[in-house]
């Protein structure tokens, strides 16, 4: 394969992955805060169908993304509500916006379907794909990739190197600590929760409004559930989300590409590369690191059913 | 507290399945779909069937629910417009056929109508459309506008009507420009957008020029399309609208007719089960509108070859048929079976992937 080949799937990788890498910066920074949230999915599909909503009726793709990003907000909102403000299970709660989320998107969406969006200009004819060698690769990529890499500049950064990025960390890792020093750990579980919603709204915003330019029921295909999933291979660390999102971004992209180069293997066994190998880079990681677990110690309690 | 917020979930849920009020009046009839009535694809026109019979025939009422799934739901579905007095079902979607199947004995007094279903019963007909010659023409638009010579198909799953599709298009394809080849990629899903678009990509980055599709809802492909400045050609519907640039043609199901005779037949008492088979000459299957891309030459040859094949003198599976290996399935002169069309397993010279 020459560099264009690479360049190409580099690309394909990259575009595939934004909406996942986005949900996984959302779900990570709300399990920093110690909760779990599940409903992912049903969060990226309500900011989806907003999302592609307001940019039908507006013609702006970024006031699209905006209200997609507000819309996973809200729902996230109900989240929070019943898990910290009811006491509800916080997987039960989750699931419930889950299918919540699926069932709202389907059913006020259902007008948006067949719609036309005109999306976000290509970034190909601009100065960006005029450059040399990387011009072609680069104009490629849409404004959603760039956005969702600059996001992970500003999670990382926020994380590890600021004082707020602390006291967020440690929410997850031990509430009482935090209380100790006088702050809320509710309230921010309620931002951690909320920001998560705000990020996965984005995710499904960006998948409809730029990725597909088309709204479709269930149009998330599990990619928020495989993004919870993600999360743990990433180990809750923003600066490893890029690369994890990554690495599923390549396994679609080279089971497509391996199929278009006439490959004789099962199509139905490519598709199950972008599962396997997250997989398989999760055992590989675990095994080599000697410090175990890089959970945040407060989720320890959702799996044994105490939160 | 979690139980009810599960029901109040579920009950959200189903929600869009309910949408319809089905009403009483001379004959009611029902159908249901597994995605969006609108979405540029396969249940758009099964819908503009349902347009078609609410015109065509006096006195009939038609209701209909979508994004209905293919499990137990679909059951419950058929059951709510049987008890509010539908005497016609359309269960529009492959996987309705088992439950439609169990209903029928359930209700015998009820006609059931399956979309392309390989099996009957004395109250379930089926109705399918040999889209396979629509997509040989709009081979020979697509063979004429590749300049790589390398056209692409996005496909959901490898079963017989996809690779008849995908072979038709390349044999039309070939008749017109023996090198062209056609890149095959399945996306696992006839509803996956994200991968519809990332198959786009990938095909194009191997120099494809013209991508073709056979996915429930072909514009994620025609949007992805759009971007990379390829040609187009459509399926199931006439979605010229979203691409008319790229637009070649595109192969469309005409369901409204077979519907509304359908109908009639129940009407009058004289409907018999049985499969029946549309095509380019019934009308079933028809050539949707060119894109101003295509030259007036190519229209010209491609209007003969409709006409060739309305008259039964062009076969698209006429032989020499070589496979992919080289084995020759049906010589000169000959053509290939019924059941091997039906069965189609194999995919011919020229086409690049996997029918496994």
């Amino acid at each position: 394969m020459n560099i264009a080949a690479w360049f190409g799937l580099l690309s394909i990788a990259l575009l595939m992955a934004t909406p996942v890498l986005l949900a996984m910066l959302g779900e990570m920074l709300t399990q920093r805060t110690g909760i779990v949230n599940l409903g992912v999915e049903g969060q990226m599909l309500v900011g989806a169908a907003a999302g592609f909503a307001v940019t039908y009726a507006s013609g702006s793709p970024w006031l699209g993304m905006l209200v997609g990003a507000l819309a996973g907000m809200a729902l996230s909102s109900v989240h929070a509500l019943l898990c910290l403000g009811l006491g509800v299970n916080q997987i039960a709660s989750g699931l419930a916006i889950f299918f919540l989320g699926n069932g709202l998107s389907a059913f006020y969406g259902a007008p948006l379907v067949g719609q036309q969006i005109s999306g976000f200009h290509s970034l190909a004819h601009g100065w960006l794909g005029h450059l040399p060698i990387v011009g072609s690769f680069l104009g490629q990529l849409t404004s959603t990739v760039y956005l969702a890499l600059i996001l992970v500049l500003l999670c990382g950064l926020f994380l590890y190197r600021t004082q707020w990025g602390l006291v967020w960390r440690a929410t997850g890792e031990s509430a009482d600590a935090l209380r100790m020093l006088g702050k809320k750990p509710v309230a921010l579980r309620i931002a951690g929760i909320l920001t998560g919603g705000l990020f996965t709204g984005l995710a499904g915003a960006a998948l409809s409004v730029d990725y597909t330019r088309t709204w479709v029921e269930q149009m998330t295909a599990g990619r928020g559930l495989l993004a919870v999933g993600l999360v743990i291979v990433a180990r809750w660390n923003p600066w490893l989300a890029l690369p994890v999102a990554l690495i599923y971004g390549l396994s679609e992209a080279l089971a497509l590409r391996l199929q278009s180069m006439g490959a004789d293997i099962s199509p139905y066994l490519l598709g199950t590369l972008p599962y396997l190998v997250p997989l398989v880079v999760l055992l590989l990681s675990y095994r080599a690191s000697q410090r175990g677990t890089s959970m945040p110690q407060e989720l320890v309690g959702v799996f044994r059913g105490m939160a | 507290m979690k139980s009810r917020l599960l029901a109040l979930a579920a009950a959200l849920g189903l929600a869009t399945t309910l949408s319809a009020q089905p009403a009483l009046a001379d004959i009611a009839v029902g159908y249901v779909y597994v995605g969006a009535k609108t979405d540029g694809g396969y249940n758009e026109a099964q819908n503009a069937g349902r347009l078609y019979v609410q015109k065509d025939v006096p006195g009939v009422k038609t209701n209909f629910l979508e994004n209905v799934p293919e499990n137990a739901q679909v059951t419950q579905a058929m059951e709510r417009m049987i008890g509010a007095g539908d005497k016609i079902i359309f269960a529009t979607s492959y996987g309705y056929l088992s439950y439609a199947l169990e209903l029928a004995k359930k209700y015998p007094k009820v006609t059931f109508m399956h979309c392309y279903g390989d099996k009957r019963a004395a109250n379930l007909g089926t109705y399918s459309a040999e889209t396979y010659e629509a997509m040989y023409l709009a081979g020979i638009a697509a063979g004429k506008a590749t300049k790589t010579g390398k056209i692409g198909f996005v496909a959901a799953h490898p079963i017989p009507p996809v690779l008849q599709n995908i072979n038709a298009l390349a044999l039309g394809a070939q008749s017109v420009n023996p090198k062209a080849t056609v890149t095959v990629v399945y996306t696992g899903s006839w509803n996956d957008p994200a991968k519809d678009v990332a198959s786009v990509n990938a095909l194009v980055d191997q120099g494809v020029d013209v991508v073709a599709s056979h996915v429930d809802s072909p514009i994620p492909v025609i949007e992805a399309a759009k971007k990379r400045g390829i040609k187009v050609v459509g399926y199931h519907f006439n979605d010229m609208k979203f691409d008319p640039q790229g637009w070649l043609t595109g192969v469309v199901e005409n369901w409204g007719p077979v519907m509304a005779d359908v109908v009639k037949q129940v009407e009058a008492g004289t409907w018999k089960s049985e499969a029946i088979h549309g095509n380019l000459k019934s009308g079933t299957t028809q050539l949707a509108p060119f894109g101003p891309s295509v030259e007036a030459a190519t229209r010209t040859l491609i209007e003969a070859k409709k006409k060739e094949i309305e008259d039964g003198k062009l076969h698209v599976w006429a032989g020499p048929i070589e496979a992919q290996d080289g084995t020759v399935l049906a010589a000169k002169g000959q053509s290939l079976s019924p059941d091997k069309i039906a069965s189609m397993d194999f995919f011919v010279k020229g086409v690049i992937g996997n029918t496994k």
